[in-house]
């Protein structure tokens, strides 16, 4: 069998291969994601995001315990940043699902966001397809909901679970990074701390002001440590997979396509810009200083130079 | 809350100078500033700054009374006793732990006859993980501890042992059967239990979560609640035993300073008390049996800086804080161990010299107790002859070099007193940290602590490591030809195969019934709040179930402890 | 995108639970720039091997005091039997002289002891990395 056909058939070691592969980027790395896209669609998607202390690992861990005592096969992907100094990264979160190393139902993987601009939104579409062609049905992706790019990563979750702790400082830091937002269940752990109730009073609150459909966002108390409320937990997902047309096969394909395009775009974009000429920009921003055009208008232009091939490539030329 | 600030560093502006002071001072620096050359900043391990001289300038005495007082009195600077070592010195108690009990015991005997007036007792690494030896690949077993797993091997372990005249430590988190087994062997030689004194060594299950990993055994809310029925156990059952020793070693073995360790320590010890005093006890009921357990490093002064700062630290907050009106609350007791984290694999023979000055340091300090580590301590759990060596160090410090003739003969040193009064203000900034974070138990609960000790490690490695901080034969004066390491210890193979075939044959003989029949006692005791889960485990190993047996139990109904932040 | 980082695992197996040597080591390899998966001490060999599966790991680096590191050659036995034998091993920590033959002959790269620098240490994993990743090139790709 080559190494593609292995990875189909649920090898472990050619699914751990394709993910370096894929996480590396370049030309081989984007074969294999073209085909993998032909063998997709079947995989559950479920982000669990949320800030550092509201315990994520040890709520996903309590989690895929419950979903396997049902016999599902889970994979799960843990995301954590890189040193933005060094490139390298200590990864942890899977410390903390120790319980699962040595299953076979359970497939476990570390990435490290590796500093890419735009976060690792341009790999983790690949990964997911790698992940779901080898035939795992359900796929836990988890990051970190500190920034923008963290955000960016879990938008590739069918269904988003938002994890929130009491009294980590902050309540409502999930509102700041823009991450309520894109809730589908949120959930407030470590429900034994006296500040629990509190915390789902202030989300069920914040619910209230969002646009239609936040009633539709159910607030899940969980202590993963106790174990309480992962049944509600598990209901509140697989009511989320039920309610929703967007998530059968096909659309899940398309969403992820969708995402991808969108990601790429907007690096292919940000590289460009990076590299238009400084005098190009100084004009730009001397219209702006007299008027002639206003701000918008003017981001406008940027973007067209951008796009425009010739400048680029006249700009790269002037570099020293 | 803030902690109360002791008088501040400034010299007292209105007490007149001393003729000529002004003058001979000018006059040295400006030689010292011509003769020094290039000068160095220097700084100690907990990041102060360390002058060339003190004089009167930085302390002197119009502050006695307020920084120092008189040993066995309020502020406790000079001691906890009005005697110290001079009437009766520190208790030379030196781990030991080692194969199977027949091993200890061996060991032991010797120790006792070369003069040792109490012992400890330390289980082999499979104990602290919280399995039986029947669980474990046989070349582990034995090597850095003792097999203890039932009340018969303690037995053995103890044979010839008078437990209930000699102090006995026993090495032993929570739920500390290595204490049940003890009291099963009293209570097989008709011992009562008030006769039997000594410490629960590793009972500061904080300490664990937060470096050394000992946690592996019950989760942290678990451990809470087993230390405090344990500690209500004792008070009842076993009066003049301390079940609570708050260990400062494992953190600063870990990285974190000496400032940070005591600043740690002195944290935790205020979360026990407190979570006792929570369930009803009274401060002056327990704090008399509250001990304490630190790392002795070679850094000298800061060490002798370290300990007088944390008793005069401690009484305070015995006594304001916690409400205890008895003075014997107030006493800051502590066993010292020369620090291992400072020994060599290089050149190991060195280590008896710095093993000395380590000693001394601890004498210094008022320790209560002391173990000194054999120089083979880096390579190897301590063979027969470096241990030796060990125990007559402590022999020598005392009666040659006449160490304990004067009570805190360090006392007065302008140095000494300003260092012990800076190394207070750094040890206040960690406790009010700790404070903000909510308490020790939360704070290591969030990762507050770990990383503060994780930052200390990485920056104190950097300094080896450019050659700043200097250690002998590693990165200076290296001379590596022909120096024979020591040999490693290792348990006999076919003594251990034998003691982990008599054990399973041990558990096939017991009356399933009987231990069926204790195991649902401690389950239904774990599971019921007000119930005391330590006498429980007591009663259990009476009847002959396992240390194993007993914390997989336990494990199930309290949760296993797991790690709580990583790098 | 063809510099790929390191994949270094750091673990403990065995019976000693004291880390602060493998967590430095975490940072020093971090900070040069590669992945670290690090695992808390008293890990199981069954559970390295799966663990080195699942995260296609190049390097594993083991930390050691006591005797753990006599079961260290029973890691490699499980390594190559779930065909993991091209991955790098070494072990930092204590080992006595005297005992660093049999780890060597059992496919062990490299015992560190406690003078070994930082650069010592990031310098071989490194090398052992980069020689790896060579091997798992030529073995075979997902071009086909």
């Amino acid at each position: 069998m080559t190494a593609f056909e292995r990875l189909l058939a649920g090898e472990v070691s050619a699914l751990a291969r394709a993910i370096s592969l894929l996480e590396a980027g370049g030309d081989a790395s984007d074969a294999l994601a073209a085909r993998l896209r032909g063998h997709t669609g079947n995989a559950r998607v479920i982000g669990f995001t949320g800030p550092p202390g509201a315990g994520k690992s040890t709520l996903i861990s309590a989690y895929v315990a419950a979903l396997r005592a049902r016999g599902e096969r889970i994979a799960v992907l843990a995301v954590d940043p890189s040193s933005p100094l060094s490139g390298g990264a200590v990864l942890g979160d899977r410390t903390r699902m120790g319980e699962h190393s040595t299953d076979q139902g359970v497939f476990i993987r570390s990435v490290a966001a590796r500093g890419h601009l735009g976060g690792l939104a341009l790999s983790i579409p690949a990964i997911l397809d790698a992940v779901d062609a080898a035939g795992w049905p359900t796929i836990i992706l988890e990051t970190v909901g500190a920034g923008q790019s963290e955000t960016e990563i879990v938008e590739f979750a069918d269904v988003k679970v938002v994890l929130n702790a009491p009294g980590l400082g902050d309540d409502i830091q999930a509102i700041k990074a823009g991450i309520l937002e894109i809730a589908d269940v949120l959930v407030v752990n470590k429900s034994d701390l006296p500040l629990a109730e509190r915390t789902v009073r202030q989300l069920q609150a914040m619910l209230a002001l969002r646009s239609a459909g936040s009633q539709d966002v159910p607030v899940v108390m969980t202590s993963a440590t106790r174990l309480d409320g992962l049944d509600d937990l598990e209901q509140a997902v697989d009511n989320r997979f039920g309610l929703s047309a967007d998530l059968d096969a096909e659309r899940r394909r398309g969403r992820r396509l969708r995402g991808l395009l969108r990601r790429r775009a907007e690096a292919a974009i940000r590289d460009r810009l990076v590299a238009i000429a400084p005098d190009r920009m100084d004009a730009i921003c001397e219209r702006v200083h007299s008027n002639a055009v206003s701000i918008d208008g003017a981001a406008l232009e940027l973007a067209a130079l951008a796009l425009d091939g010739n400048e680029v490539a006249g700009a790269l030329l002037d570099e020293p | 809350m803030t902690h109360a600030r002791i008088v501040p560093l400034n010299r007292d502006e209105d007490q007149p100078s001393l003729p000529g002071f002004e003058d001979a001072e000018d006059r040295w620096r400006q030689d010292y500033d011509r003769q020094i050359g290039t000068e160095r900043r220097i700084v100690n391990r907990s990041g102060i700054e360390i002058d060339p001289i003190y004089t009167p300038e930085n302390w002197s005495s119009d502050r006695y009374m307020a920084d120092l007082g008189f040993p066995g009195q309020a502020p406790y600077t000079r001691g906890i006793y009005p005697t110290m070592h001079r009437g009766r010195t520190w208790s030379q108690r030196q781990l030991i732990g080692l194969g199977t009990p027949g091993d200890y015991n061996e060991r032991v005997r010797k120790i006792v006859d070369h003069g040792a007036t109490a012992i400890s007792l330390i289980p082999c690494n499979s104990g602290f993980r919280g399995i039986d030896c029947d669980e474990v690949p046989l070349p582990l077993l034995g090597t850095c501890g003792t097999v203890v797993n039932t009340v018969d091997h303690m037995d053995q372990a103890l044979d010839g042992i008078p437990i209930g005249d000699i102090s006995t430590a026993m090495n032993d988190p929570t739920p500390f059967t290595l204490l049940a087994f003890v009291l099963g062997v009293a209570k097989r030689r008709g011992i009562p239990f008030e006769r039997i004194t000594g410490t629960s060594n590793q009972s500061d299950y904080i300490s664990h979560f937060v470096a050394n990993h000992m946690f592996y055994r019950l989760s942290q809310p678990g451990s809470r609640r087993v230390l405090v029925d344990h500690v209500a156990y004792c008070r009842e059952h076993v009066p003049n035993w301390n079940p609570v020793s708050v260990v400062g070693q494992h953190m600063q073995q870990a990285g974190a300073t000496p400032a940070e360790t005591m600043g740690l320590t002195l944290s935790t010890a205020i979360q026990y008390a407190e979570d006792c005093m929570a369930r009803g006890m009274d401060p002056d009921a327990i704090l008399p049996r509250f001990t304490f357990f630190f790392d002795i490093s070679i850094s000298f002064f800061e060490e002798i800086a370290k300990f007088r700062a944390g008793r005069r630290i401690w009484a305070r907050i015995a006594k304001d804080r916690l409400g205890a009106r008895n003075p014997r609350s107030w006493r800051f007791k502590f066993h010292g161990q020369t620090s291992g984290v400072d020994l060599t694999a290089q050149q190991p023979l060195n280590n008896i010299a710095r093993v000395a000055v380590q000693a001394a340091a601890g004498i210094f300090s008022g320790l209560q107790s002391m173990h000194t580590d054999a120089y083979d301590e880096a390579i190897t759990s301590p063979t027969e002859g470096p241990a030796r060596i060990a125990v007559a160090t402590q022999n020598i410090l005392r009666e040659e070099a006449h160490l304990c003739d004067v009570i805190d003969p360090m006392g007065g040193s302008y140095y000494v007193e300003t260092l012990t009064n800076q190394m207070e203000e750094e040890i206040l900034q960690v406790m009010d940290r700790i404070e903000a974070a909510g308490g020790m138990y939360e704070a290591v609960g969030s990762g507050t602590v770990q990383t503060m000790i994780g930052q200390s490690a990485l920056a104190a490695q950097e300094k080896v490591e450019a050659g700043d901080e200097k250690v002998v034969g590693v990165n200076c004066y290296q001379d590596d030809d022909g120096v024979e390491q020591p040999e490693p210890y290792r348990p006999d193979r076919q003594a251990m195969e034998a003691h982990v075939k008599a054990f399973k044959a041990f558990k096939a003989d017991r009356s399933q019934a009987t231990v069926d029949k204790a195991i649902a006692g401690l389950r239904e005791a774990a599971q019921d709040e007000s119930a005391n889960t330590f006498e429980k485990v007591v009663d259990a190993a009476a009847v002959g179930v396992t240390h194993g047996e007993i914390i997989g139990t336990l494990r199930e109904e309290l949760g296993f402890g797991h790690p709580l932040i990583i790098a | 995108m063809s510099e790929q980082p390191i994949r270094v695992l750091v673990t403990k197996i065995g019976l000693d639970g004291h880390d602060r040597g493998s967590r430095v080591v975490a940072a020093y390899l971090r900070d040069a720039g590669m992945e670290v998966i690090y695992t808390p001490p008293w890990q199981q060999i069954e559970e390295v091997v799966a663990l080195a599966l699942q995260e296609d790991v190049d390097v594993i680096g083991v930390s050691s005091l006591a005797t753990d590191h006599l079961i260290v050659p029973d890691l490699v036995e499980a390594l190559r039997t779930a065909d993991l034998g091209h991955v790098g091993v070494i072990v930092g920590g204590i080992v006595p002289d005297m005992e660093h033959p049999s780890l060597l002959t059992a496919g062990v790269a490299r015992i560190f002891g406690p003078g070994a620098s930082r650069d010592d240490i990031v310098d071989c994993v490194s090398d052992l990395g980069a020689r790896v990743r060579g091997e798992k090139l030529a073995e075979g790709d997902f071009s086909q």
